[in-house]
């Protein structure tokens, strides 16, 4: 176990480490260099040169890279270019926000979708298709409608329309319900896509499991439809399902850029596109980071837990 | 068989049962029409080939079935009372407790991520009322009465840690444990090894004849009924065509299609120069209504009124019912003859020139945990121009990397191989050895093709030689591979593997992916190649009929080393090898009479690990009559130039 | 030896190809679900090529008069604060749309099958190359990803198609090398290999047609996905940027006025949708097609 967590770990620092080196030196692609590019037209000269002293752009590659290496692993994520604040500031402000949209959405659509598939694939198997069908066909299209699009047209309904949730305002965290109330929409426009792809992946993986000889052998000893649906089938199912959950956190992380976007709520997403608009390459190379980061290590654990509920794993 | 019924009750009958299967392309009729009755404590036996419906049936009695299948008419009586109306919660009340089921592949039929002592302590508490540490004292006693070594320790042992031997041990202690009356065994040893299949036949007929409980015993295997049963029900395109008391089926067959069934198996008394009967044709489609008998088309006594109206089961014997409207079938005391003339009886003489030879063969295998496999240890073999030489072993000994060894797709370790000419191959699985994208035609023309054998006119015209070759029409080298029945595929293999003239073809278990009727036809035509073309064959199989019906030298190997060599019908006649004499006594025989004088018990304990082979001789382990000097000094096989050679200490 | 030669029904053959494919675009068309994914996207299609001729405002002019209306027969999706017509908006957006949906598809496709069949056959060190680099891409989430690339190749189109490629291609490679090695030890790979079939043959004759279906169905699931990330990037202003129409940046110039003027926003989006669902519908029947087991 703790040979195998220790190789996984290795592989992911290795992952970790690309993905740093990658988003480093991509930035440095951008033509001319990222100074020029910050400050455009409006810069003097002069004035583009002390932007470069502060970016240390005139050092070597190498070093800036080290350099940059060296603030990442002691957690000095600097300041931003612009307005100079520290980035490290702005994260703790910004990351709560995000993670709780994350994780509010991850439980939610789990509730919901795992009940629903494994009912719609138990369903299936009996020959009764409507559930299935009527599931698979709805998962379909909320899983295609662009997330912005949703977002407006619940927005225009929900908030414009029925006045039922606030559109807009400051998050007050010592009032919760009002926080609750003003994440609520972002929850459920995130929640739609991640139900219909976990409700799909679920429905899947559980009418795979009530094909197996086993299940046959489980109804054979007389057991129950519901016993053998809960006690072999979803433990089965589980393990794929664990997986995909996983990896639907990474198109979650990209959904929460653009919720935080129509909802005006102060995340890390829309600390991503001020730092784009602003050119902040500081800003924006810490964050892609930080996402990559995220997302690396939720698929280490989701792999982790896979891998220990999975009897036939050997360590 | 000294077989004397008990008091004649019965346990369970099923009147005109019809299973129906909703398919896109129409509905399949699995069942159609099966009346039959078990008596208490009697073993039936139904026969078929894959498509026969005969699963569909056996699932059917505790509606097991899964969708599309579906029971859509008849009755089933157990013990006088209707099952076949109850609600599933009522049906649950005897699934498992007065029937028990054992299904055909034990890899997959044990829940993997629940421990065996789950799986089986919670159905004893339920069907026995025990409490848990009774229940589990149960499940321990079970294990340990179907030869779980240490069944203490290993019930607390996940599926995937046993072998599947071992796990079919467990199916059927768990179905045993809760004294069903009646088992159902849909193919318990179809997966498994021939020495492991012997073992489990035998717990299973020890364990159901202590207590008393009848079992019904779905196979394809001739010879295991004749080992096993009472009685035997043969099914054919879902209706049973005959039904009778063992001796009765074995020895005056009625129906033209056991009577041919029993004829296509190759016995121990058949003369290489005897073609071997074969039945034509496929069974039918099931997807399509039949009019009249359903074996009308390859049945040599057919006539008019079999292609109008299908005949019922009538009385024949006493006992015994049969389908067919001929009283004895295709004749008195009659078995399916050939259809051609027997081949003049050329012995073989082998004329000297060594076709194959590989000298001092390893090959290993690195696996992950740095461990290496060792699956062949050092092979000597040699195969003379014109002759077929028969590899025989279970699965694990190295016969298939032997194969890849031979046409070059795996390198050996260490040794050398030489082959005067070239070798081509026949595979096991006829669904995957061809490209799905390609004609039949260039499938055959391939070799041709990357050889840049001719030019496009003489490589067309010779893939229609080579179709026709194998007895297939020309046209088909229009069509693709999914268009072709298991048996039709196994002769393009057969083709494509002549196409460049080779001087050595390799068929590794060739016939093992098709049904019985159509295994014959495969034989016979890699027989007449042999004899028509002068090709040398290897030919490795587990069937050991097959192979010493086929073969002319045998080689038998037991964890990557020959441990016998020598002319086919020696070897039977006279093994050896404990190994080989195992392996030949644990073949069952399509004959009541030899299985009934059956004494030896099966060759005990599995194949040990390739990862950590033993010191001494590699089948000490297993052998009944090993002593020190086995288990510490290795066996030689003695040089090559002698025609029997035998690697054990005592082989007199 | 043909002693029991089995009869095949002899076929007849005008021409092979002629057929072969009238057969297949028989089933094709007969296919239930692509017709409905043709019903989609045939009609958008048409109206996207022959908008220009189209009685109509063109969608970058400007009609001051006629600012925020609700839709009528003459501006069949009502006009946005400046007067432009969304409908000729939206059709112009959707030619962006489709030429970025169609670059996507093919450049992950022809990267994906070139790479992964090289990563799948080789094995070795050109897999650990291939797909440790495969491997970092994977640690981005794709919008991310999308996101990050745009946000250093700028704005417009051709950076919007590169790096919504660059987010797809990994994953190309990763289905096409696993669809490789488990084709590479099927008995037909090996029987060409018992007659030296050289690699280029094994990989031209066998592992590539045998993949090409999946990977079909695959990319055309990529261009509804790249439909929908170029709208998404558009909408966040890091696509194409306006005046020049695309789906993503109408709905975000809409967004403004939601509450005055709906369906700026509503409309252009069910566009988008109608077409990811169409293009789904394809490749659902396109694969359901090809799969051995529907024959």
């Amino acid at each position: 176990m703790a040979e195998y967590a220790a190789k996984k770990l290795a592989q992911m620092l290795i992952t970790v480490l690309g993905v740093i080196t990658l988003v480093f030196f991509t930035l440095r692609l951008i033509p001319g260099d990222a100074a020029s590019a910050m400050a455009g037209d409006t810069l003097s000269g002069e004035a583009l040169q002390v932007l470069r002293d502060q970016m240390g752009l005139d050092e070597p590659l190498i070093s800036q890279y080290l350099g940059f290496l060296r603030d990442l692993a002691m957690i000095d994520l600097g300041e931003t270019i612009t307005t100079r604040i520290p980035i490290a500031d702005l994260l703790l402000r910004a990351l709560p926000i995000t993670l709780s949209i994350a994780m509010a959405t991850i439980v939610l659509s789990i509730v919901i979708s795992i009940p629903l598939g494994t009912l719609a694939a138990f369903m299936a198997h009996k020959g009764r298709n409507w559930l299935d069908n009527g599931l698979t066909g709805a998962a379909m299209i909320i899983d295609l409608m662009p997330s912005f699009w949703t977002a407006l047209v619940l927005l225009l309904i929900f908030s414009l329309g029925l006045g039922w949730f606030p559109a807009s305002g400051q998050l007050n965290w010592n009032n919760p319900g009002s926080v609750a109330l003003r994440l609520a929409l972002p929850v459920i426009v995130l929640s739609l896509s991640q139900v219909a792809t976990l409700a799909r992946i679920t429905r899947t993986a559980v009418l795979e499991v009530l094909n197996e000889d086993y299940v046959r052998t489980a109804r054979s000893m007389g057991w129950s439809e519901m016993r053998v649906l809960f006690r072999h089938a979803l433990k089965n199912a589980a393990l794929p399902i664990a997986t995909v959950v996983g990896l639907s956190f990474g198109n979650l992380l990209g959904g929460t850029v653009i919720v935080e976007f129509i909802f005006t709520i102060p995340g890390v997403g829309n600390l991503l596109i001020a730092g784009i608009n602003s050119r902040d390459y500081q800003l924006v190379q810490t964050l892609i980071v930080l996402y990559a980061l995220l997302f690396v290590v939720i698929n280490f654990t989701t792999d982790l837990i896979y891998k220990t509920l999975d009897p036939r794993v050997q360590f | 068989m000294n077989y004397q019924a008990p008091v004649k009750t019965t346990l369970l009958e099923l009147r005109n049962l019809h299973t129906d299967f909703q398919t896109s392309t129409g509905t399949v009729k699995a069942v159609d029409g099966v009346s039959f009755a078990i008596e208490r404590g009697e073993r039936v036996a139904v026969v078929g080939e894959s498509g026969s419906g005969k699963s569909a049936m056996a699932m059917s009695i505790l509606r097991l079935l899964t969708h599309p299948g579906k029971v859509a008419g008849g009755e089933v009586l157990l013990d006088g009372r209707d099952i076949s109306r109850l609600s599933e919660g009522q049906l649950n009340a005897i699934r498992g407790r007065l029937v028990g089921t054992v299904f055909q592949d034990p890899m997959s039929s044990l829940d993997p991520v629940m421990r065996i002592s789950k799986q089986m302590i919670e159905p004893i508490m339920r069907n026995l009322r025990l409490n848990r540490e009774q229940a589990r004292e149960e499940a321990i006693k079970w294990l340990g009465k179907v030869g779980i070594p240490e069944p203490e320790r290993r019930i607390e042992a996940y599926p995937f840690e046993m072998s599947g031997g071992m796990r079919q041990r467990v199916m059927i202690a768990m179905a045993l444990s809760s004294r069903p009356q009646l088992v159902i065994a849909d193919e318990p040893t179809t997966a498994l090894d021939v020495t492991i299949q012997a073992q489990i036949v035998e717990v299973l007929k020890t364990l159901t004849e202590e207590s008393g409980a009848a079992m019904l015993f779905i196979t394809h295997d001739l010879g295991l009924v004749a080992r096993f049963a009472h009685k035997v029900a043969v099914m054919y395109a879902g209706r049973i065509v005959e039904f009778g008391r063992v001796e009765d089926i074995f020895a005056s067959p009625a129906h033209p299609y056991t009577q041919s069934l029993l004829g296509t198996i190759p016995s121990t008394a058949m003369l290489k120069s005897e073609r071997l009967p074969q039945i034509p044709g496929l069974p039918p489609d099931m997807r399509f209504p039949i009019t009249g008998c359903a074996f009308k088309e390859r049945c040599a006594a057919a006539h008019d009124r079999c292609c109008v109206e299908a005949p019922r089961l009538s009385q024949c014997g006493i006992d015994h019912t049969a389908a067919c409207w001929a009283p004895h079938g295709l004749g008195e005391g009659a078995t399916l003859k050939a259809e051609r003339p027997d081949r003049p009886n050329r012995p073989f003489e082998p004329d000297g020139s060594v076709v194959v030879e590989l000298n001092a063969l390893w090959k290993q295998f690195d696996t992950s945990r740095k461990m290496v496999v060792r699956a062949v240890n050092g092979v000597n073999l040699r195969v003379h121009k014109g002759e077929t030489l028969g590899i025989v072993g279970e699965s694990g000994c190295g016969k298939s990397t032997i194969a890849r060894l031979l046409l070059g797709l795996e390198k050996p370790t260490s040794g050398d191989i030489f082959i005067a000419g070239l070798a081509q191959m026949v595979f096991q699985d006829p669904a995957s050895s061809f490209n799905p994208k390609m004609t039949i035609g260039g499938i055959v023309a391939e070799p041709l093709v990357v050889r840049a054998h001719g030019s496009k006119p003489e490589r067309k015209e010779a893939v229609r030689r080579l179709i026709s070759q194998v007895g297939l029409d020309p046209a088909f080298a229009e069509r693709y591979p999914h268009q072709l029945s298991g048996g039709q595929r196994q002769r393009v293999a057969v083709a494509r593997a002549l196409a460049l003239n080779p001087s050595v073809v390799v068929a590794d278990e060739p016939t093992s992916a098709l049904d019985v009727s159509v295994r014959a036809q495969i034989i016979n035509l890699l027989v007449d190649l042999k004899q028509e073309l002068g090709i040398s064959f290897v030919f490795i199989s587990h069937d050991l009929l097959t192979v010493r019906y086929i073969a002319d030298r045998i080689a038998v190997m037991y964890l990557g080393e020959v441990v016998e060599y020598g002319a086919a019908e020696e070897v039977f006649a006279d093994p050896r090898h404990p190994y080989t004499k195992a392996l030949i006594d644990a073949v069952p025989v399509p004959d009541p009479a030899i299985e009934s004088r059956r004494t030896s018990t099966p060759l005990q304990g599995e194949l040990p690990s390739p990862l950590n082979l033993p010191t001494g001789c590699a089948f000490a382990s297993r052998c009944p009559m090993a002593t020190d000097r086995c288990r510490a000094e290795k066996p030689a096989l003695p040089t090559h130039d002698l025609a029997r050679q035998v690697a054990c200490h005592y082989a007199s | 030896m043909a002693d029991l030669s089995l009869p095949a029904t002899p076929t007849r053959k005008p021409s092979l190809l002629a057929v072969g494919s009238a057969i297949a675009r028989h089933r094709f068309l007969s296919h239930p679900k692509v017709r409905l994914a043709l019903v989609l996207l045939v009609p958008i299609l048409l109206l996207t090529i022959f908008a220009p001729v189209l009685p109509m405002q063109k969608p970058l002019e400007t009609n001051l008069r006629a600012m925020m209306q609700f839709p009528s027969i003459e501006h069949v999706f009502g006009t946005d604060k400046m007067g432009r017509d969304i409908f000729s908006r939206t059709l112009a957006g959707v030619q962006i749309s489709l030429l970025v949906g169609f670059s996507v598809a093919a450049i992950a496709l022809v990267f994906g099958m070139v790479l992964g069949t090289l990563a799948g056959f080789y094995g070795g060190m050109i897999d650990r190359a291939i797909m440790t680099v495969v491997d970092i891409f994977l640690a981005f989430p794709s919008l991310l990803l999308a996101i990050g690339l745009v946000s250093v190749m700028g704005t417009g189109i051709v950076p919007v198609i590169l790096a919504i490629s660059l987010a797809d291609v990994p994953r190309f490679i990763r289905l096409q090398r696993s669809q490789v090695l488990s084709l590479r030890s099927r008995a037909f790979i090996d029987a060409a290999r018992t007659v030296d079939a050289s690699q280029y043959w094994l990989m031209t004759r066998h592992i590539v047609p045998n993949t090409l279906a999946a990977m079909l169905v695959a990319a055309s699931i990529a261009a509804a996905n790249a439909i929908l990330v170029e709208a998404s990037l558009s909408f966040l202003g890091l696509g194409i940027m306006p005046p020049q129409p695309s789906l993503g940046n109408i709905v975000r110039d809409g967004q403004t006025y939601l509450e005055q003027a709906w369906w700026i926003s509503t409309l252009p989006g069910v566009v988008i949708l109608l077409i990811a669902v169409g293009l789904h519908f394809l490749s659902d029947g396109v694969r359901e097609l090809l799969d051995p087991r529907s024959r």
